[in-house]
């Protein structure tokens, strides 16, 4: 249990997809600008990530594997049946949440298809074969990965939607700040890195 | 609008292309990984005895590094209480795979230099870093306590900060002669240190804002020396 | 690099008239798909720390770009709908795993440092977006040469960016040292020397610095663009 905790507080603060690896800039600063919109986003992006990092552990593990189904090793599909698997699966929760709940819908929907093309998505996926994590444990990184997302973009937002009444020069309006401030956190960010949380249990 | 027979027949037929014609690629170029592979892991295996060696490593070919390993390298398997192990190839060893089996089971490769004039220990150590694993090869003199050199890798450290344990070579360096026991004959292994440096035999500076990483890098040596040290008393009686 | 494609292009008039020749001198500055539209971000950041791997990522990613708007251009009839954007996926992840294993073949320590990196071209969105909004209704020449200018004008940035933190934090570019703290490099730092002043700036090497550079990078190129500015 402990571990898991590990890994999601890890995944959250310490290794925030967009703070630390700068994955996933492109949505990111694209629908930061009003805190609404970045609620939107953050919150398909959760759901999408505790989905599709499970799901591609299972096709790791028992399609591509050594030890899987073909009993070889396909690893060299790994990037076509991961992409796959993302992009079915965002299609198939936007299907089903358009049939379900067209609340929800109507605030998750039009981002759902800019995720399929989310690098935190892949990075995800492809972090959680990097490190070997294990069913559980890809789970929890996926889910608080999505959660680092979440709040990177919404405190993002909140930053840009208050800068917009201070005297940038006009060059450097809208984007280039949205670069730097996205700079200044990741060096706010870095700050935290070395805290194992390991180290203040038990 | 299509059908959904024709979109039936695209997909198989589009997956089938792709997954033959990948297939083959693979296939073709596998010889040549595993063959980048090997002179991958030799170089960096030798990069610690850099500056002993008669050539310069970086500006020498592949074939070259593979046959300056095959002449002058003996390769010796230890198991976990230091007693070497017949059969298997200390090159055919990954130490990550090694660290995933319980601890009487694993294995440790060891690579003996041996040059025209002097002979080299070479062993492979394993720990954490900061965000990831890090490794390296610590060469050891012939008196076995004597560094004579080391190199250090990392899956994923900081650039700039706890990378610069592979990248910078000042901070490799002064693991040259530095001893890992002390007066008494006991082990005390090279810690990495910051704020100045009180056992010059023993000890090394760490890098600036790397202190998990450096930290990670003193413990590794202490952890992944100990494992060795019988084969040490053993050879040192002899 | 750019400028030696678009030498080419010149040369080869019938194959390339003014639109052509538009097709790639514009993505390098006023269409640039980093700077303008936004897209490609990631991997900008992650492999700009020293100039040779990002010259290798912004070839592998120029291959990846150009030749999935030939591909998909050439197929852009036969497509169903309804799976427009799986078929898309399915070859732009086909080119990047054929890059990735020629890279492994072929220079397998740049192949170890750009490790995850590579797969994530796939994510570009500068080769999604390339995809649905040009080579889905243009033809394949046309489309070709558009991801070619997309991608040097991708290459073009990450280049400037790795150049940037390669002098200033390691002062070294393409791995030859040029100022440092050591009679190695070019201009010599040591306490007695003329630039004895001048440190590296390690903060150039840290992920961080990318972002500011492109930031900076923007400000110039809007400073002189003022069709640029953001106006909202």
């Amino acid at each position: 249990m402990g571990d898991l905790l590990n890994i999601f507080l890890k995944s959250v603060f310490i290794e925030n997809m967009v703070l630390a690896y700068f994955l996933g800039m492109c949505s990111f600063l694209a629908v930061s600008k009003s805190v609404k919109t970045a609620v939107g986003l953050g919150a398909a992006v959760i759901f999408v990530l505790t989905l599709t990092v499970p799901i591609n552990w299972v096709i790791n593990e028992m399609v591509l594997g050594p030890n899987g189904i073909f009993k070889t090793d396909l690893t060299f599909l790994r990037f076509i049946l991961f992409i796959a698997t993302i992009a079915a699966s965002v299609q198939l929760v936007e299907m089903v949440v358009e049939k379900f709940s067209p609340a929800l819908y109507s605030a998750l929907g039009i981002f759902l298809p800019l995720i399929t093309v989310n690098c935190a998505i892949l990075g995800g996926a492809l972090f959680m074969v990097a490190r070997e994590y294990d069913f559980a444990e890809a789970t929890t990184f996926g889910f608080g990965s999505g959660v680092g997302f979440f709040i990177a973009i919404v405190v993002m937002a909140a930053i840009r939607e208050k800068i917009r009444y201070s005297a940038v020069p006009a060059p450097l309006r809208g984007l280039g700040i949205a670069f730097i401030l996205t700079g200044l956190m990741g060096m706010a960010f870095m700050s935290l890195m070395g805290i194992n949380p390991a180290n203040y249990m038990n | 609008m299509h059908s959904n027979k024709y979109i039936t027949v695209y997909t198989v037929a589009m997956t089938l292309i792709v997954s033959v014609v990948l297939a083959i690629i693979v296939t073709g170029l596998r010889p040549a990984h595993e063959a980048n592979e090997a002179v991958f892991k030799k170089r960096d295996i030798l990069s610690a005895i850099k500056n002993e060696l008669p050539v310069d490593l970086e500006s020498i070919s592949d074939q070259e590094v593979l046959s300056l390993f095959n002449e002058r390298i003996e390769q010796v398997t230890l198991d976990a209480n230091g007693q070497p192990v017949e059969g298997v190839k200390a090159e055919t060893i990954d130490m990550a795979k090694e660290e995933k089996k319980p601890e009487a089971e694993r294995l440790y490769p060891m690579y003996i230099y041996k040059g025209e004039k002097s002979t080299f220990y070479l062993v492979s150590v394993r720990g954490n870093g900061l965000w990831d694993k890090i490794w390296g090869t610590i060469a050891l003199q012939d008196d076995f306590n004597t560094i004579a050199g080391v190199s250090f890798d990392h899956v994923t450290e900081t650039a700039g900060l706890g990378a610069e344990i592979k990248d910078s070579p000042a901070f490799k360096q002064q693991f040259v002669g530095k001893k890992i026991y002390n007066d008494e004959n006991e082990f005390v292994s090279v810690a990495v240190v910051k704020g100045g440096i009180k056992k010059p035999e023993h000890q090394v500076d760490a890098i600036a804002g790397a202190t998990i990483t450096s930290n990670g890098v003193t413990e590794m040596m202490e952890n992944g020396l100990e494992v060795y040290l019988p084969y040490f008393e053993s050879k040192k009686n002899k | 690099m750019a400028e030696v494609e678009t030498k080419v292009a010149q040369e080869k008039e019938p194959l390339f008239g003014k639109k052509e020749r538009q097709l790639i001198i514009d993505p390098l500055n006023d269409n640039n798909p980093i700077t303008v539209q936004v897209l490609g971000i990631c991997s900008a950041l992650a492999v700009t720390t020293l100039v040779k791997p990002a010259i290798i990522m912004a070839l592998s990613a120029t291959f990846v770009i150009a030749f999935a708007n030939l591909t998909i251009s050439l197929l852009r009839k036969g497509i169903p709908k309804q799976i427009r954007m799986i078929v898309q996926l399915v070859v732009i992840a086909f080119l990047v795993t054929v890059v990735e294993q020629v890279l492994k073949a072929a220079n397998y320590p740049i192949w170890k440092q750009l490790s995850v990196y590579i797969g994530l071209i796939i994510t570009n969105c500068i080769v999604m977006g390339r995809l649905e909004a040009f080579a889905m209704a243009n033809k394949p020449w046309r489309s070709f040469l558009d991801g070619l200018g997309n991608g040097a004008g991708y290459g073009i940035i990450l280049i400037i960016v790795a150049a940037a933190r390669e002098l200033f934090g390691k002062g070294s570019l393409m791995g030859f040292n040029i100022i440092g703290n050591s009679s190695q490099y070019l201009i010599d730092t040591t306490t007695n020397s003329f630039f004895s002043w001048y440190m590296p700036n390690n903060v150039m090497v840290l992920p961080a610095a990318a972002l500011f550079v492109i930031g900076v990078i923007i400000w110039v190129q809007r400073a002189r663009n003022q069709k640029l500015i953001d106006v909202s």
